[in-house]
């Protein structure tokens, strides 16, 4: 095959940001080629230097063996299909499509003849004397489609072309544009951050990012072997696990060794892994080489996804604490005041405020008859020294007051140094009717027991997405329970036809091909 | 919805009150004659037949309607090219030359014209350097020229920033899907640009060529003697107090203006079905 499009090294910035860091890519004749990436990650740039849109600021664009980078978009024998189709809205869709023609100069009935040819081939024949308002975005996609390739182009550039279509109509236009890019044999190329539109129809992807390419290959290459986490994430779906490449053909994750077929890493070299969800089989418990939980089940139309979770991340357990007590009615005042117990860090005395001990104790007081918020006027305790408990009194302007007791502890951190993660919660105090109350239980409960989880290296807050309680809300009675809070464990992503139930132990299994080991990717 | 319906009737009453209601008041008074008093009517077609009969009336209407028409077209020709320079430029730029071009219009229409007396009137600033060099003397206040140039220079940012607004609100992927498909500048200008900012250059027209026709005090302060309708009304109402024929000339050119605009409009619709 022939090399048509080469980009050699180009460079291109925008008000000192740099787009483009160096391209180098060969296209070839009669290829599909896809530029993919994220929004910004300059695959439009890439394509308007090409239409003659925009200068690079360095490097070269050889088309045809000719350096095409100071030639004028007219002048250059590549043809664009827009975004937002950029039909000319005063002339009907004969004129549109002509328009090339008539700068060409042609004689009428060739151009007639051709652009009853394009019509054809676009299946909107007898079009003709339609108004561009009168079509639907999908017949306009194929106007601007028709106006392109009238003019014989060697190469077609689609910026986004199908982006706004319906997902019905883009995945029709898919196959209709690989068909007539088959038909016409001409090189395609094709902008989208679209993955699956990607894999759909190129002979060959270019995953961009940031300027940079990632990888090219075909969609079954770059599918199957994705040179890093990017990539894997970027194309499908797929389950990115940290591990150590022990030796060739054996891998490591989650304290477990896999074989693999990967080779050719240093010994011991920190490596990502791909999974594919589809390449993972649910099997019974200690059948498979992993166990795990069912954590949800979603249903995606062709198949089910299934989240298992086969390592639980770091936790904390907390102890909370119901009371069945009311709130205090003062009768003189017709405010009713309520407040809890509460814990607090000792080390976080100095920077404790009022406000924050409202926060905590979630102190409210409010008039009986119009039940509007009465705002505290004075919070009183006394000075705070080391571990104890400490009676503060909150009071309202009309004098009704409530006091409760503030446990200063030294709270319990667990630093898990194999994770490399800190995750502390503090035990509380609750009554009945705020456990019945609360409309998001499981967030408020991280509020209530001030769960925070956080990366021993960088600081970093991490989520804390699991809250895990031992009581039915439906028959809590006043007394101690387990609360406790964990980060994100190992969770495996399963893209299967079978169904299985949330909460039931499993078994995971997968063949040493379905394990891709990548490098690491440098920042 | 329908409470915020009647938030509409103060406007329609307001409307009513001061445009409805003075132009019945117009048609009224140029089909009676003088002497109406509140109740009875001598309605009568005698205005309209004295002015179309009377050769003067007809020479001005034509006077008129020829200034106008030349101020309109000059304004096109000088406003199209500044609009579009304009349009091209960075937007810290553009901003700057509307302001500039719209500058003008903070100070009073007629302060501005009578700066134009000192300019071109026998002893202005014109002569005076023509005369500094040696040259002979331009007679230029109270000629066609001077009304024409007072005109065009009233009305001309008008012109401007209605064609201006087309060109800036025109999709640039037009422009660019021109010059893919093989069109040089002047070919993409003449074959999409221009085509695509028509309906600026109409609406240019609209606002350029009614004051124009209806104008009365640059001829006076410009054209000397000249006489153009907007005089003539003025004329009729003010001076001799005619209010009949005042407005049956006020009608006769609201006619002849709403039929012209209407011919442009259509104009500008064909253009746009071929």
């Amino acid at each position: 095959m022939k090399k048509i499009i080469q980009f050699k090294n180009i460079v291109k910035s925008f008000d000192e940001q740099i787009i483009l860091k160096g391209i180098t890519l060969d296209i070839y004749e009669n290829e599909f080629v896809t530029l993919l990436g994220p929004s910004g990650c300059g695959k439009t740039t890439l394509l308007r230097i090409l239409g003659g849109f925009l200068d690079a600021d360095s490097g070269e664009v050889i088309f045809d063996n000719e350096d095409i980078a100071k030639l004028p978009p007219y002048k250059r024998e590549l043809n664009t299909v827009f975004q937002k189709y950029a039909l000319f809205p005063h002339m009907n869709i004969f004129d549109n499509i002509a328009f090339g023609l008539k700068i060409k100069k042609m004689s009428d009935d060739v151009i007639r003849q051709k652009v009853t040819r394009m019509l054809k081939l676009v299946n909107l024949e007898g079009y003709e004397d339609r108004k561009i308002d009168q079509l639907s975005g999908g017949q306009q996609q194929r106007i601007a489609i028709a106006r392109a390739l009238v003019n014989e182009p060697k190469v077609l550039l689609l910026d986004e072309p199908l982006g706004a279509l319906d997902l019905k109509l883009r995945k029709e236009m898919q196959l209709e544009l690989k068909k007539i890019q088959q038909e016409v044999g001409i090189t395609f190329i094709y902008v989208t951050h679209d993955q699956e539109e990607a894999l759909t129809m190129s002979d060959k992807i270019v995953v961009m990012r940031e300027g940079e390419i990632e990888q090219v290959g075909s969609p079954i290459d770059i599918y199957n072997e994705p040179v890093n986490e990017y990539v894997a994430n970027f194309i499908g779906e797929s389950n990115v696990i940290d591990g150590v490449m022990k030796k060739d053909y054996l891998v490591s994750f989650d304290d477990k060794d896999f074989t693999c077929v990967d080779h050719g890493f240093k010994d011991n070299e920190d490596v990502d892994i791909v999974i594919r969800p589809e390449d993972i089989e649910i099997v019974g418990r200690g059948r498979g080489v992993l166990n795990g939980k069912v954590k949800s089940q979603l249903f995606k139309g062709v198949h089910n996804e299934i989240i298992v979770e086969t390592a639980r991340g770091s936790h904390v357990e907390v102890t909370m604490t119901i009371y069945n007590k009311k709130p205090i009615f003062n009768e003189e005042a017709s405010e009713y005041i309520s407040a809890n117990n509460f814990y607090v860090d000792v080390q976080d005395f100095d920077e404790l405020t009022d406000d924050d001990i409202i926060a905590r104790a979630d102190a409210q007081a409010w008039d009986a008859e119009t039940e509007e918020y009465v705002g505290f006027s004075s919070v009183t305790y006394e000075e705070l020294v080391g571990e104890n408990t400490y009676p503060v009194t909150f009071s309202t302007s009309k004098g009704t007051s409530i006091t409760i007791e503030m446990i200063g502890v030294k709270q319990r951190y667990i630093n898990d140094e194999k994770k490399r993660i800190g995750i502390a919660a503090f035990d509380f105090f609750k009554t009945l009717d705020e456990i019945e109350e609360s409309q998001a239980l499981d967030t408020d409960l991280k509020t209530w027991a001030d769960a925070v989880s956080w990366d021993l290296d960088t600081d970093e807050a991490i989520e804390i997405r699991n809250v895990d309680y031992d009581f039915e809300i439906e028959d809590l009675v006043p007394g101690t329970y387990k609360v406790s809070f964990s980060t994100v464990g190992r969770e495996f992503k399963i893209h299967t036809t079978k169904s299985s139930e949330v909460d039931k132990n499993v078994g995971l299994s997968f063949d040493p091909e379905a394990i891709h080991v990548m490098e690491k990717m440098g920042f | 919805m329908n409470n915020y319906k009647r938030l509409i009737q103060p406007y329609v009453l307001w409307i009513s009150i001061f445009l409805v209601l003075p132009m019945l008041l117009i048609v009224l008074y140029a089909f009676t004659v003088g002497g109406n008093d509140v109740l009875t009517f001598n309605f009568t077609l005698d205005n309209f037949t004295r002015f179309f009969n009377d050769n003067v009336f007809i020479g001005v209407l034509i006077d008129s309607f020829r200034i106008a028409l030349v101020t309109t077209i000059l304004c096109i020709f000088i406003g199209y090219p500044a609009a579009y320079f304009i349009s091209k430029m960075n937007v810290k730029s553009n901003a700057f030359f509307i302001l500039l071009i719209t500058l003008p219009m903070w100070i009073n229409m007629l302060v501005r014209t009578y700066a134009w007396v000192g300019i071109l009137s026998d002893n202005g600033v014109i002569n005076n350097i023509l005369s500094f060099f040696g040259l002979g003397q331009l007679h230029m206040i109270h000629t066609e020229f001077a009304i024409i140039l007072g005109m065009v220079y009233n009305f001309l940012p008008f012109m401007i920033l209605q064609i201006h607004a087309s060109l800036t609100k025109m999709d640039t992927s037009l422009v660019e899907a021109s010059a893919d498909l093989g069109a040089s500048k002047f070919e993409t200008f003449k074959r999409v640009i221009f085509p695509l900012s028509l309906p600026g250059v109409i609406s240019g027209i609209t606002l350029v060529f009614l004051p124009a026709t209806s104008s009365f005090f640059i001829q006076r302060l410009l054209g000397g003697g000249t006489i153009l309708v907007g005089n003539l009304i003025e004329n009729y109402f003010v001076t001799t107090g005619d209010w009949n024929f005042g407005s049956a000339i006020s009608l006769i050119m609201a006619i002849i203006i709403m039929i012209s605009m209407y011919l442009t409009n259509r104009l500008d619709k064909e253009r746009g079905e071929d």
